[in-house]
């Protein structure tokens, strides 16, 4: 492996969730806000209503100190983190994409330049001239989410940049449009969810006005999202789409999250908003806020979770390796390859530890965040090894393991050095439950979604004869690693077809 | 084992745009962020200064807020400036980037939150520009990060340093101490940015010099342009004299450009100070001012220049950019220099329009 992981205790997949999620909520603030300013300035300019006037002004100052600070300096955030977390994947994009950043920072350096302009220049320009500026700010924003929407979007579907290696075929991709449609309209929301902070901070009349008219922006951009998000998630790779129906219980519940947090968010500015702006407090903003920021979140999520196994889909894997030569490793071995790895006499479970954090650091932990521990309770070394020739078809669609035997058993020693003690003496009846759960559960469910068996009915002795001979049935599976009893009591537990669909 | 460089190997793709195009992007745009750098940092420091004698000195707490006006608008630029000039170095040196960002990442990674809180303790003191405190605590913030930076741009050459940083902490809280260029290489990169603040209060001062506030910002510019310039020659002969050998070598015998340029980099600045003092001293104020801009800016050209030679001095035994195969994007560069060009206009309009009125003053609010 090429560069060194930094070893930060948590995943550097979270790291960059938690930077990139808090950057996209205010930079779609950032391009919405902008549209948001304007046509308000307008309205103000037209009625003749000073107050309003007053308060756009102060919205502009808020506007401006939130996102070219926060917003801005977040987005210089995204860059660090990526490239200390994915150094393989963020070259790879550098190299493909670097014009398409240098006209996304030409519009980054008018979006700063037009904000500052706007903010400043209310006494001192003429009106037209001044809302001009505004529409040059909004243009620019805009514009800058038509260039990273192409570069985001290539990552999840890299389309027919994969055979052409072109800009343009990367760019343009299969979820560009649906995506840039969605974003406008996320943008759209989140600049109604913002404008209510400051319209709850200036006196009445205007207040209620300013209430009303966020509210507005609040309920029209997600009604408008409705479409557009169907359309982006037809648009995901169909193995994405199966992944999501199936897979994590967690991932469907960080998804209907967001769509509760949207629903929530609309009926409180209909009716604290739009209905009886009077009604409108803090507490509420703040409720109606931390619905958009689950919205995005959950958003940003489900796009990083159907991206697995990948950073840059068939072309780099999650763990920053790269697909071509990926076969090499299977020969000459990872430890062997790793510039970084100690070679140098430390013990295989050492080794092995140093080849996890390397292929599977991105995403796991050993006890934290996707931990290990309990993921591989009741594993010996020998059964994780044969596991790690299985990822890609787990529960969690993993890169295949990149190593010779000698990795997979250092990896494996790690892992099972992980495994918590056995608890011995369980009861019989519930033996055949704990050895699923052991065995099994990373690929299979009893009355479940993902990969169910469905073998009640089909007497215990068959299941024990079938146990025998996992590997020869399906070469996909391992073969059945435990003793006789562990081996029955785990047919039995097939064979009277209780459910287990729990993850661990 | 101990003697393994742990080189990432360059990206396979090809660069996409011809060396000399994308070193020339690199360049330019660096020199621009050292310029607002230079200014913010700088100007922070004397901004600091001045509010300490505020009570004392009328001048002095004038030009304090003057310059809290423009600081957090220069600091937004320096940030943007510097975006561009890391998109171009990724580019050329990212296997090397990459790497010493990990190795000192718990520091690389602060930059972010601690830039963020400099940035607005900066806006909290323009609109509390009496208060002393906040000042000192973002230049302190403002210092260390460029401590940090300096801290990775001199580890990205040296990878026979990797290894063993790496086994020391793989967390990434490392710093460069081991590369004896590292303190006089930042001392005189603030220096610099000190001097050049001065400089702008300087020739602020030349244009408004019918006015006692002119005056003073004239006299004291001057003093804040030369007082650390001259430091920055002996603390500049530390930085050339800490260089690896191998490097310094290379420098002086690797040909007449890199001789030439540091040569040169000396007698701009000397001419620069000259200058500055005849402006002060001299009926032809205005004249001296002009050359001293002019000589001042070119040092920072040379500086860059210089500090390009150094770093391919570094890297030359284990990084050619010039072995890098290309295949230029043209369609997007194109369209990139069409957009560069229409984004200029776009915001020099925009200046006119916001300076027109009232005759280039300081912003208001």
């Amino acid at each position: 492996m090429n560069y060194p992981y930094w070893q930060i205790g948590i995943p550097g997949g979270l790291l960059i969730g938690c930077v990139a999620v808090l950057h996209v909520f205010i930079s779609h603030f950032a391009v919405g806000g902008g549209a948001y300013l304007v046509l308000l300035e307008r309205k103000a300019n037209r009625e003749h209503d000073e107050g309003l006037r007053a308060y756009v002004q102060k919205h502009s100052v808020f506007f401006a100190l939130l996102t070219l600070v926060l917003g801005a300096v977040t987005g210089v955030g995204i860059w660090f983190t990526i490239g200390l977390v994915s150094p393989e994947a963020t070259s790879s994009l550098i190299h493909t994409f670097v014009w398409g950043w240098a006209i996304e920072w030409v519009f980054f350096f008018v979006e700063i330049a037009a904000a500052l302009i706007y903010a400043y220049g209310w006494n001192r320009m003429d009106r037209a001239a001044h809302m001009a500026v505004g529409w040059v700010y909004f243009v620019a924003a805009w514009a800058s989410l038509v260039i990273i929407n192409g570069i985001i979007t290539y990552m999840l579907t890299p389309g027919r940049w994969l055979q052409t290696r072109a800009f343009w075929d990367g760019f343009f991709n299969p979820t560009y449009w649906p995506s840039l449609v969605l974003r406008t309209g996320m943008a759209v929301v989140l600049a109604g969810m913002f404008g209510l902070i400051t319209g709850l901070r200036v006196a009445s009349p205007v207040r209620e006005r300013v209430v009303r008219y966020a509210g507005m922006w609040v309920l029209l951009g997600t009604l408008f999202l409705v479409l557009p998000a169907r359309w982006y998630f037809a648009d995901f790779p169909p193995e994405a789409k199966a992944y999501f129906a199936t897979v994590l219980p967690a991932m469907r519940h960080v998804i209907d999250a967001g769509m509760l947090a949207a629903a929530v968010s609309f009926v409180l500015a209909l009716v604290f908003a739009v209905a009886k702006p009077a009604w409108l407090r803090a507490p509420l903003v703040a409720v109606i806020l931390l619905c958009g920021f689950v919205v995005i979140g959950s958003g940003e999520y489900g796009r990083e979770v159907a991206r697995k196994p990948y950073v840059i889909a068939n072309y780099i894997y999650s763990n920053d390796l790269r697909l071509a030569g990926f076969a090499n490793f299977g020969t000459s071995g990872f430890a062997a390859n790793a510039k970084w790895i100690d070679r140098s006499g430390v013990s295989q479970q050492a080794q092995g530890h140093e080849i996890f954090l390397m292929q599977c650091g991105a995403c796991h932990s050993a006890h934290g965040y996707r931990a290990m521990a309990p993921r591989v309770q009741g594993w010996d070394a020998p059964f994780a090894s044969e596991m790690l020739l299985h990822l890609p078809v787990m529960r969690g669609t993993m890169p295949p393991f990149a190593g010779n035997q000698q990795d997979r058993a250092a990896v494996a020693a790690y892992l099972a050095s992980l495994s918590p003690p056995e608890q011995r003496g369980t009861a019989a009846a519930d033996l055949g439950r704990l050895v699923f759960a052991h065995r099994c559960s990373m690929c299979h469910t009893v009355g479940d979604k993902f990969r169910p068996l469905a073998m009640a009915g089909t007497d215990a002795d068959t299941i024990d004869g079938m146990l025998s001979q996992l590997d020869i049935l399906n070469p996909e599976m391992p073969a059945f690693h435990g003793n006789d009893a562990e081996r029955k009591a785990l047919a039995s537990f097939l064979a009277s077809g209780a459910a287990f669909a729990g993850t661990r | 084992m101990s003697n393994f460089i742990p080189l990432p190997t360059p990206d396979p793709m090809p660069l996409p745009a011809p060396l000399w195009l994308l070193l020339t992007l690199l360049l330019v745009t660096f020199l621009l962020h050292l310029l607002a750098m230079n200014f913010t940092v700088g100007g922070v420091f004397i901004t600091s200064l001045c509010s300490l004698r505020r009570k004392r000195d009328a001048m002095a707490g004038q030009l304090a807020s003057d310059l809290l006006r423009i600081l957090p608008t220069s600091l937004a630029f320096t940030i943007t400036l510097g975006v561009a000039a890391l998109l171009f170095v990724q580019v050329l040196y990212g296997n090397l980037l990459y790497a010493s960002s990990i190795l000192i990442g718990a520091f690389w990674m602060a930059v972010i939150p601690v830039l963020i809180v400099a940035d607005y303790t900066l806006y909290y003191s323009k609109s509390h520009p009496n208060r002393t405190g906040p000042l000192w605590f973002s230049l302190l913030l403002l210092l260390a990060i460029g401590f940090v930076y300096v801290n990775n741009f001199t580890l990205m050459l040296t990878p026979q340093r990797w290894l063993e940083m790496y086994r020391h902490s793989a967390s990434g809280l490392n710093l460069n101490w081991s590369e004896p260029s590292l303190v006089p290489r930042y001392l005189h990169f603030m220096l610099g940015a000190f001097a050049i603040a001065g400089l702008v209060v300087f020739v602020v001062g030349v244009w408004k010099r019918s006015t006692d506030y002119g005056r003073w910002m004239l006299r004291h510019g001057s003093h804040w342009f030369v007082a650390p310039t001259v430091l920055n020659f002996v603390v500049g002969m530390w930085f050339l004299l800490a260089l690896p050998r191998p490097v310094l070598l290379d420098l002086f015998t690797g040909g007449p450009l890199a001789a030439s340029l540091i040569g040169i980099g000396m007698l701009l600045p000397l001419a620069a100070i000259v200058h500055v003092v005849l402006a002060a001293r001299t009926e032809k104020t205005l004249l001296h001012a002009r050359l001293a801009v002019a000589t001042a800016l070119l040092t920072l050209v040379v500086m860059v220049a210089i500090r390009q030679v150094v770093r391919s001095a570094y890297v030359g035994s284990f990084l050619r950019i010039h072995d890098l195969s290309a295949k230029p994007q043209w369609s997007v560069i194109a369209l990139f220099l069409l957009l560069f060009v229409a984004g200029l206009a776009t915001v020099y309009a925009m200046l006119t329009s916001y300076f027109g009125k009232s005759g280039g003053e300081l912003p208001a609010n």
